[in-house]
Order: structure tokens, then sequence, then C-alpha cells
């Protein structure tokens, strides 16, 4: 109950300063047009098919060996690739969302001196960072979602036939819906943890950008075939930042001193 | 013809129950710098103690720790007989209500807003409700839908007050209510303190302003790390300072004065025509009849008043030169 009294205020509060979610439209945008222009724009202002050239082999004949996109033309195939390839992007978008809001979270309050009349409620530690993780988190679900509806609409509407089938299976959805939401967590924990020991939120933010790193890595990753995400790897990886979550929260509290905030922090 | 404000009023009702907070032996450090120093008092319902104390005396520290915001090295603190301990803090909190010295209240939310977060993290039944009285009771209902952004500082304070009571806590801890205000502002917010009293709180009031103190405290407690003193302002006047007269005469003084001396009183000092001397040594009628046989003419005799700020300067000055 008291946990929802203060997710109620961070939403409230969000609402009045959407100015927050600015670098996480920006990351939305560019994960939506990254594909359109390599897989669509630049094959058809070449007039090169994207299916002539031998870069796509080995990626192609990875991706083929996946079960549903056997029955794709080659054009078709390649586009799917490039948009599930991309996909990736789109995991960015809830990791950054939730971390610029995340970072100012403990320590905004305390600038803005609001923090020593909430800690004077009964309000315990895990429900004070449960509502601050949570005010972060689904507001960037909620922009993932909106994203990814945007990704797959523009996939049906400007790809060919098929394309946007492949991005509602279950690969495309674990990233966004799985791989995506877990990362989420892990930033925003870890910029909630940095944010009540730091004094400034942009030193919360910058140690955050940390859990950003793996995601272009995944990207890198998959480009020179290194890793594929299929399903099982996901469902891999969903279980190590579950594993990482939990350390995360116990972390968070355990690094949530009260004493120390308040008779510190200038 | 009855406002919805007046309705409203009425719903907020007197603090039932005597409500007592006791500090037993509080000590904290803060590394090697000990911040406050065995510290031991105690205020119950229906009464404001005044903590007085230069800066860095440990008010604030003091007062965290009767909020259970912070623990002590040593000692403890007591709310109607139970103990605050980390585990029975929670519950101990909701029954205090503690305005910090900056109002803390949320820019972008509303007045209404702002309160009702409270009233929903102290689980009150009806927040609503709470929320419409307490904004009632300190006359911010009318800008309710307001972001706190756009108030005044007053009204702000206002806001906050309204925050620390709305769940009716038995015990109010003020960390300098009217900091910054201007002295419009100021007097409505010690009204509204003198209000929280009629209402049966027990109000602890932590202050740099002396008049203030004069005006609304009960009891004054004077902190300088140690606890210097505590007691009313009479009691302090009385154990601090010896009584004195403040003869007013028609003429200038001195002359008269030296009639007093030569009659076998030292202490008589003399401010255009008026006589301070000290009292207790010699009846008031025989220094009157003193005075008739010299010549002068009197116009009142009165007990000499110390001032707060005297008694304050006094506690934290021992050896200083108040006469």
């Amino acid at each position: 109950m008291r946990m929802l009294a203060l997710l109620r205020k961070e939403l409230l509060d969000q609402r009045q300063n959407l100015a927050l979610f600015v670098p996480s439209l920006i990351v939305a945008v560019v994960a939506i047009l990254l594909p359109v222009f390599v897989a669509i724009i630049i094959p058809y202002t070449t007039g090169e098919r994207l299916s002539d050239s031998s870069d796509f082999e080995v990626a192609l004949d990875m991706f083929r060996a996946q079960p549903g996109t056997q029955a794709l033309d080659p054009e078709a195939a390649i586009q799917a690739y490039l948009f599930q390839f991309f996909a990736v992007m789109l995991v960015l978008i809830p990791v950054t969302s939730s971390m610029s809001l995340a970072a100012y979270s403990v320590v905004g309050e305390k600038q803005a001196r609001t923090l020593e009349p909430l800690l004077v409620t009964p309000i315990t530690t895990f429900e004070l960072l449960g509502a601050k993780v949570l005010g972060a988190f689904i507001p960037s679900i909620a922009l993932t979602v909106m994203s990814y509806v945007g990704y797959v609409l523009i996939a049906l509407v400007l790809a060919r036939p098929g394309v946007a089938g492949i991005l509602l299976g279950g690969r495309a959805t674990a990233i966004v819906f799985v791989l995506g939401p877990l990362a989420a967590l892990a930033a925003l924990q870890m910029a909630v943890s940095v944010s009540s020991r730091v004094n400034d939120a942009r030193t919360a933010q910058q140690i955050g950008v940390l859990v950003i790193l793996p995601i272009p890595g995944l990207l890198v990753g998959q480009l020179f075939g290194a890793i594929t995400l299929s399903l099982p790897v996901i469902v891999l990886m969903a279980i190590g930042l579950l594993v990482i979550n939990a350390g995360l929260m116990w972390l968070a509290i355990m690094l949530f001193d009260r004493e120390t905030i308040l008779t510190r922090w200038k | 013809m009855r406002s919805g404000n007046d309705h409203y009023r009425d719903t907020v009702t007197h603090v039932t129950g005597t409500a007592t907070l006791v500090a037993h032996h509080l000590t904290r450090r803060f590394g090697n710098r000990l911040a406050v120093d065995d510290l031991s008092f105690e205020f119950k319902a229906g009464e404001i103690l005044a903590l007085l104390g230069p800066n860095g005396a440990g008010k604030t520290t003091t007062l965290r720790m009767l909020a259970g915001l912070i623990a002590p090295s040593s000692g403890s603190v007591h709310i109607d007989g139970q103990e605050m301990t980390p585990r029975a803090a929670p519950g101990l909190r909701a029954r205090i209500g503690f305005l910090t010295e900056a109002p803390g209240l949320w820019d972008n939310l509303t007045v209404r807003e702002n309160v009702s977060v409270y009233a929903r993290l102290y689980g009150l039944g009806d927040p609503d409700k709470a929320v419409s009285a307490a904004l009632a009771l300190f006359d911010v209902a009318d800008r309710s839908e307001d972001r706190t952004a756009r108030l005044s500082k007053g009204l702000k304070q206002r806001v906050a007050l309204a925050r620390t009571i709305v769940h009716q806590p038995p015990i109010v801890l003020l960390d300098e209510p009217t900091s910054g205000l201007d002295p419009e502002s100021a007097k409505d917010v010690r009204e509204l303190i003198v209000g929280m009293r009629s209402q049966g709180r027990a109000v602890l009031l932590c202050t740099h302003n002396l008049d203030e103190v004069e005006r609304v405290a009960d009891r004054v407690a004077v902190l300088r790390s140690r606890l210097m003193a505590v007691g009313t302002p009479g009691d302090l006047r009385k154990r601090l300072f010896a009584p004195r007269l403040r003869i007013r005469l028609s003429e200038p003084a001195e002359p008269f004065a030296a009639a007093l001396r030569s009659s076998g009183l030292g202490d008589v000092s003399v401010i255009g025509a008026t006589l301070s001397l000290a009292g207790g040594i010699r009846s008031t009628p025989e220094i009157v009849r003193t005075l008739v046989h010299a010549g002068a003419g009197i116009e009142s005799v009165e007990e000499e008043e110390r001032s707060l700020e005297d008694i304050y300067i006094k506690l934290l000055n021992p050896e200083g030169a108040l006469q």
C-alpha cells in the first residue's frame, strides 16, 4: 500500500517532467529507423537487392536455420534477419529510459530536500526502493511496448510480406519483452543504488551507463557470428539477469543507509 | 453561515490520550565529534517545549533521534512508554509529525497531491477526507489544485504543516518552522502552532527565534550539545537571576541612587530617571521610604523582568557580562 502511494507520486511527478523521456525517445527513433535504412531505404535508393550481395550469406544461413524462416523468399529473409538483428536496439530503450529516471530518484529527493519528510513516515527501505524502481520501470516498459508496436508496424508497411510475422515470433518478443525488461531492471537497480550513495544524479547516470555496454556488445557479437540470439541463449541470458537482479536488489537495500543519507549528504 | 472550511475544521478532532515523549540520556557521536551529550527531558500532550541553542548545538540531531530517523549512540527515546528501537521505529514514527527545516514539498505535484501521498503513506482509512481536513485547518484548501512550485514561501510552510499533521499525530516536532518567513506569515504559523497545542498535541519547537519562543512556548530547553537548562521561562529567570526592582522617578535618579547607596544598598544602577537595584536585600516598602525621605517623586515600582534573551545568553555564557 505504501509502495503504491509512493509509486503514484513518482508517476505524477514524471507527468510534469516529460523532458526526462527525451533521451529514450531518441533511442527509440534510432532503433526503429536503423533497420528501415539498412534493409529498405539503402537497397531502394541504390537499386541493389540485399539478396544479390554475398555479405549476408553466413548470417543468412544461421538465420534460416531457425524454424519459421525457411518459407521467406531470399530478400524477405535478409530483411527479417536485419529487423531481428536490430531488435536488440529495442533493449536499449528501457535501459536508457529507466536509468535517466532512476539515477535521479534518490539523490533528486535529497537535493529537493523531500527525502527527510519521506523517511519520517513508516515506509520501509524495501517499499521506498521498490516504488523508485517501479516508478522508473513502468514508464520505461510502456515506452518499449510502444516502440515495439511501431517497429512491427513499420516492418508490416515497408518490408516484404512475412517480415513482420517473424518479429512477432518467440525470439524477437523474448529479446524485447524478457531481455529488455530484465536488463532495464538491472540498470535501474544499479542507478538507484548509486543514487542513494552519491550527491549528484550525473554520477549515478555515469555509473549506470556501464549496464548499456553489453548491449552494443551483443550487436557486434551477432554481426561477426560470435553469438546467435537463439531462444536457448536468450533463456540463459534471462536466467543470468534474474540472478544479477536479485543480487542488485539485495545490494540496493544494503547500500541505502538512512543515517548516512541524512547526516552526511549536504 | 458556515463555510466548507468550517466543516472540515470540525472534523479535525482533538487528539486524545496523553502522549509523552521521553528522551533519556541521549548521546550521539559522529566519529570523534560529540553532537549530543547525555540529553534527558520529556514533554507531554498539550505542551509546547522550545528547544533553543546556537548553530551546531545538536538541535536537528536531537529531533532526528526523537523521530527515530537516526539512532542514538547511547540513551533512549520512549513514546508513551514504548522504546524507539529499530524494530519499533516504523510504528512509532506514525505517532509523530515532523516538520523539517525545509518544507520538502514536491514542486511538480499539486498541494492536494503532496499531502495525499503522505495520507496514503500513513495508511489512513479515508485519505481524501483527511487531506481536505488538513488543508482546511491550515487555510490552503482554496489552493489545493495549485502546483506547490507556484506557492509563496509562507504558503509552502502551511502546506508542509498540513502534511505534518495529516495523520493526526499526538507528537509534533517542528524544526525552524518560521525560518525565512515574512513577519505576517511567521505570525500566522505561530498561531497554527499554538492551535496544535489547543488540539492536545505535544509540540517540540526547535528555533533560533527567542521572540517566538517567548510568545508560544510553555517550557524552554537550552541546548549546546549538553542540556544547559530546561524549565518555564519564569523558572529559568528565578534560577539564573537574582530578583531586581525597577523604580521609575519623576526626575533624574542619580542623586537618589547615592542616597540608597549611603543607606547600605550597594548594587544600584541608574538609567535616566530609572533606578535598578537588587531586590530581596531590603523590603520594598523600606526602599520606597528611603527614597521618599530623600525627596524623590516615585512614579512606579515593579519587579524587573529579564528577557528570554538574557536567560539564553546567561546560560550559554555563564561567565558573561550580564548584570
